[in-house]
């Protein structure tokens, strides 16, 4: 079960003769639990177009892939409920204006649950308990979503689709026009919610000391193509790979600095700024 | 929202490419008006493949221009199949009975069903659904098995005049059709408003803003591209929250429609503020007189387009004349 890519290529096509390939022959596995996977390239390197493909809202050119038993190809198939697949694989857009809609916060995330049928009661439930999860309280609820900063759209957004309750959570940078603080919350929140019911949560960043810090799969895109996948702890070790193409966590950064300035030989992959004091104690002994 | 060519600009490089603006609007509308006074249909046939070879002076693809035709398609049968079908003046071309009975209707169905069944796989649909009607057709003309229940019979006649005059409107429709899709696909849409402008300036002195008017139409073209992309992203993420468009009930489908509609309204009153913002901190006044960074210039091509757009329009009134004088 969970999502599976095979040789999944997509094409926008666009009116003059080119053709934009934007993945290329993707071949991936997501398990259905206990995964926490990033995302990561340059923008324009196909990290957006992959995570709609996890959720059927575009279909493959060619290749094909199989989500929660479901077969989907090139053409949409009558017999498939793709709402069903959307219900299972919950995505998060990158920009919350293109969902926000109802005239206060509550209603708007109650249009998930009771797009996928579930009673009115129930669903106000779900929606009351998402907001919360996601760091807002009881004033939100009567507010109307345009007239939020746009970290707290961002929370509503996806408040929305925590509220549907999906299988597998897949947000596009969740953490993009967030402040520090804020982004913390929110990678604790996924952590949180990984943790305690084994979903499979996919994000994409490009903050590489969250995905050095908590991710245990990254998977690296560049034009199209994935280029690395794997443990975030061996692809920091690829010093070529890093200095191509993406940037080392600040933690890797600062013992690296240490090590040559002052000509040391300290172990840089230090995770949290705890390690990295640890390390730095032990040198100055 | 695929392959809309009419009103579309296609890059390339081609003859009517480097034809100025202005003189590419006034003469499609002179050769316009030109082929509504031909009103003979050799005439027409005539103007047809002069068209035609605008396009293979342009190097505009026959195929693109055809693609730009599958919207009015529609239009062009109706007009054809009406003006056979009601045009009464001429020798008579085909008289014969139309039996409509109990077994014809079954065998009628019963190719309908069979050419819906081909439909799927057949690239021909519409060639086939040619062959079905005039099939049934001939079966109704044609066909009489003894012991049939006859419903009713009724008259089908086609006349000289009317298949002539059903000809001679869909070319004249087709002309008309390419020679804007000539414009079209070869005039940027800032080239075509620019040409526009420079155009209406002289309609300053009763009061029209002719700067005014380009910059609305220029905007409004430049942001079409954009609302279908905006929409198309609307969309998404709102069958991500289990609305998608092509399931679910008319009851669903309408509250579906809201959740696609207000984002919309908000984002394009979000892109026009931005927009608004963006020019006024470049220093763009309403009406003040700015320079341009494409000048407009006549060349050769543009005496050359001049040249034919004259010839043609005079013939076309000459010929018109001529008819009506003996």
């Amino acid at each position: 079960m969970g999502i599976r890519f095979n040789e999944v290529s997509y094409t926008y096509n666009s009116f003059s003769d080119m053709e934009a390939s934007a993945i290329y022959k993707i071949s991936l596995d997501i398990k259905e639990k206990d995964e926490f996977i990033a995302l990561v390239g340059h923008t324009g390197s196909g990290k957006t177009t992959l995570a709609k493909h996890m959720n059927a809202l575009i279909f493959p050119t060619s290749g094909y892939m199989e989500i929660f038993g479901k077969k989907i190809e090139h053409k949409r198939n009558k017999k498939i409920k793709y709402n069903d697949i959307r219900q299972n694989v919950g995505l998060v857009f990158q920009f919350p204006e293109y969902q926000l809609f109802e005239e206060t916060v509550l209603k708007d995330v109650m249009f998930g649950p009771m797009n996928f049928h579930i009673d009115k009661e129930e669903a106000k439930e779900l929606a009351m308990n998402a907001i919360r999860l996601v760091g807002l309280d009881e004033s939100y609820f009567e507010r109307n979503p345009y007239n939020l900063s746009g970290g707290e759209k961002k929370r509503v957004s996806i408040a929305g689709i925590l509220a549907m309750d999906p299988k597998i959570l897949v947000l596009d940078e969740p953490t993009s026009g967030l402040d520090p603080a804020g982004k913390r919350v929110l990678m604790e929140l996924f952590l949180n919610i990984h943790e305690t019911t084994n979903k499979t949560v996919v994000i994409i960043t490009h903050d590489m000391d969250l995905v050095y810090e908590y991710f245990n799969r990254v998977i690296v895109m560049n034009e199209g193509e994935k280029i690395y996948e794997g443990e975030p702890e061996k692809l920091f070790r690829n010093s070529a790979l890093i200095e191509e193409y993406l940037d080392y966590p600040n933690s890797i950064k600062v013992l690296k600095h240490l090590n040559k300035t002052l000509k040391l030989d300290l172990d840089v992959f230090k995770k949290t700024a705890d390690d990295v004091l640890a390390e730095i104690k032990k040198a100055v002994k | 929202m695929k392959g809309i060519v009419i009103g579309q600009y296609v890059p390339g490089k081609g003859f009517f490419y480097r034809v100025d603006p202005r003189t590419k609007i006034v003469a499609v509308l002179f050769l316009m008006i030109g082929t509504f006074l031909l009103n003979d249909i050799y005439q027409v046939i005539g103007a047809l493949l002069l068209t035609f070879i605008l396009l293979v002076i342009g190097k505009i693809s026959f195929i693109k221009v055809m693609k730009g035709l599958k919207p009015i398609l529609i239009l062009l049968i109706f007009t054809f199949v009406f003006q056979i079908l009601l045009n009464k003046e001429g020798a008579l071309v085909l008289d014969s009975n139309l039996n409509i009975s109990l077994i014809n209707i079954a065998f009628v169905i019963g190719l309908f069903i069979v050419w819906r069944l081909l439909a799927k796989f057949k690239k021909f649909n519409f060639l086939l659904f040619i062959a079905f009607i005039v099939g049934s057709i001939f079966l109704f003309a044609n066909v009489t098995i003894s012991g049939d229940y006859l419903f009713t019979s009724f008259n089908f006649r086609i006349y000289e005049k009317g298949i002539e005059m059903s000809i001679f409107v869909v070319l004249r429709l087709l002309i008309i059709i390419t020679l804007s899709t000539i414009l079209t696909l070869t005039t940027k849409p800032t080239d075509l408003t620019q040409g526009l402008e420079s155009l209406l300036r002289p309609l300053k002195k009763i009061g029209f803003n002719s700067d005014d008017f380009a910059l609305i139409i220029s905007i409004s073209l430049r942001y079409i591209p954009t609302i279908f992309d905006e929409a198309n992203k609307i969309m998404q993420a709102q069958a991500s929250r289990g609305a998608d468009f092509s399931e679910g009930k008319l009851k669903d489908k309408l509250k579906q429609v809201i959740s696609l509609l207000i984002p919309m309204f908000i984002i394009a009153f979000m892109r026009s503020e931005e927009l608004a913002d963006a020019m006024g901190s470049r220093n763009f006044i309403p009406g003040k007189p700015r320079t341009r960074l494409h000048i407009l210039e006549y060349s050769y091509r543009d005496v050359l387009v001049s040249m034919f757009t004259v010839a043609f329009f005079t013939i076309a009134l000459l010929l018109r004349i001529n008819v009506l004088g003996y």
